[in-house]
């Protein structure tokens, strides 16, 4: 997988806490200047995937590149082309939205203030008002526009939308479609909310149990799995492709999901007196599918 | 027109901003020569991945639909107008081509259905000519 196309490659990355393990096993490829969310339960490992990528922690075994640069003997380098957002992100209540973003700028050689006052003025942000007195949105929206001044290649934004109201939400969405347009930057993002995430994620990935059960382009995840009824009034129940899901059979209908769908496996199931029809998934019922362990072929 | 994506939706979102383009162009609601939002600014508005709007821009350019000019921006094209026929024919026959899976479903006769789509279309005429 080629270092230039993208910006996150791990291969077999593995965090182990004693006998949990947070991560197990995880290659993921994240295309540069796509947004790219990442997926899945609490606990399944999210956090600890961004903390490996930014040397907070160490992996127990695997690789991984960030932007080129390894993530545990050029962490320096990563930290310098990559703006960060935490979970919960801590602020000091204490400082007024001016002195954060001069207390921000001081830590880099070079500090683009335009960019950020763009961000903030796209919100009406008073520059004076102190951090503890913020909602959660402005706290979300300004750690963003802080995050991007020091112009890095791409933004780590753990769980950014997690707990807003819908406007606040909406406000974060738009700063993300904002920040990743520049220059075609590429936004890493972790998250729970489906919906959201497919609004804006062009590649995503679901993690389960510290491992990812699904990386693709989203639209190739919507092409490939599709739940297939078939209906047989009056013959048999159809037999089944290899490698089905979620079988339901009725009397009269057979209702399965497919995970690799194609117009041969359509006329596959082609036959007299019997009649198919393909649904499409929403994001959120394609991995309940992919969640799910195979069913043994039927009878 | 271009204000509403569906995420939840099965349909992919290119899909659906793809059909609401087409759907404006059978309506008149776009005529050529008018101006669509940057990609930039659509995808801010609809809250969509630029990527996303980018592909549809250059998916109905191809076709013809669309035209972008350089430096100034991505416009329903001159040939709009010649399409757009043929778009709503293809609007109205995918919608019964629906109805048609039904129709066979539930084993009605070729003249049950057209008897039935002739009462309907008859009974919307008469509706709109009494509002007039």
């Amino acid at each position: 997988m080629s270092e230039n196309s993208h910006a996150i490659v791990t291969d077999g990355l593995t965090k182990r806490f004693g006998r949990m393990r947070a991560l197990d096993q995880v290659s993921a490829h994240v295309p540069r200047g796509s947004i790219y969310g990442l997926m899945g339960p609490n606990g399944a490992g999210k956090t600890t995937f961004i903390r490996c990528l930014l040397n907070l922690l160490n992996p127990t075994c695997g690789t991984g590149t960030v932007l080129g640069y390894d993530v545990v003997r050029d962490s320096v380098a990563i930290r310098q082309r990559v703006g960060h957002v935490a979970a919960l992100q801590p602020l000091w209540d204490w400082m007024s939205v001016e002195e954060f973003g001069a207390f921000m700028a001081g830590c880099y050689p070079r500090w683009n203030r335009e960019a950020v006052s763009t961000v903030l003025d796209r919100i009406g942000m008073d520059r004076q008002a102190k951090l503890g007195m913020l909602s959660r949105g402005q706290r979300a929206v300004v750690s963003i526009a802080v995050a991007i001044g020091h112009d890095p290649e791409m933004l780590l934004l753990d769980e950014a939308l997690t707990g807003l109201d819908p406007i606040a939400r909406r406000e974060v969405l738009r700063e993300v479609i904002e920040a990743m347009h520049e220059e075609g930057r590429t936004v890493f993002i972790t998250g729970q909310d489906i919906a959201d995430m497919e609004r804006i994620c062009d590649h995503v990935g679901f993690l389960i149990k510290g491992r990812l059960a699904v990386e693709s382009p989203l639209d190739d995840l919507k092409a490939r799995v599709k739940r297939i009824r078939v209906e047989h009034p009056a013959g048999d129940a159809p037999e089944l492709p290899a490698g089905t899901r979620e079988v339901a059979r009725n009397p009269r209908e057979t209702v399965f999901a497919v995970i690799d769908y194609s117009s041969e496996l359509l006329r596959s199931l082609d036959a007299p007196g019997q009649r198919v029809a393909v649904d499409d998934l929403s994001l959120e019922d394609i991995f309940m599918i992919l969640a799910q362990p195979q069913t043994e072929s039927s009878e | 027109m271009l204000d509403s994506i569906d995420p939840k939706s099965a349909i992919p979102i290119y899909q659906q901003i793809t059909v609401q383009i087409r759907r404006g162009v059978a309506a008149g609601m776009l005529v050529p020569g008018d101006q669509l939002p940057s990609v930039r600014e659509l995808a801010a508005q609809l809250l969509v991945n630029p990527n996303t709007v980018a592909r549809v821009y250059r998916e109905l350019e191809r076709e013809g639909l669309l035209e972008t000019r350089r430096g100034q921006g991505t416009f329903i094209s001159a040939k709009a107008e010649v399409l757009a026929d043929s778009e709503r024919g293809r609007l109205i026959e995918e919608q019964l081509r629906e109805v048609a899976k039904d129709v066979w479903g539930f084993g009605l006769t070729e003249e049950a259905a057209l008897e039935l789509f002739r009462n309907v279309l008859a009974d919307c005429t008469r509706t709109r000519k009494e509002r007039r």
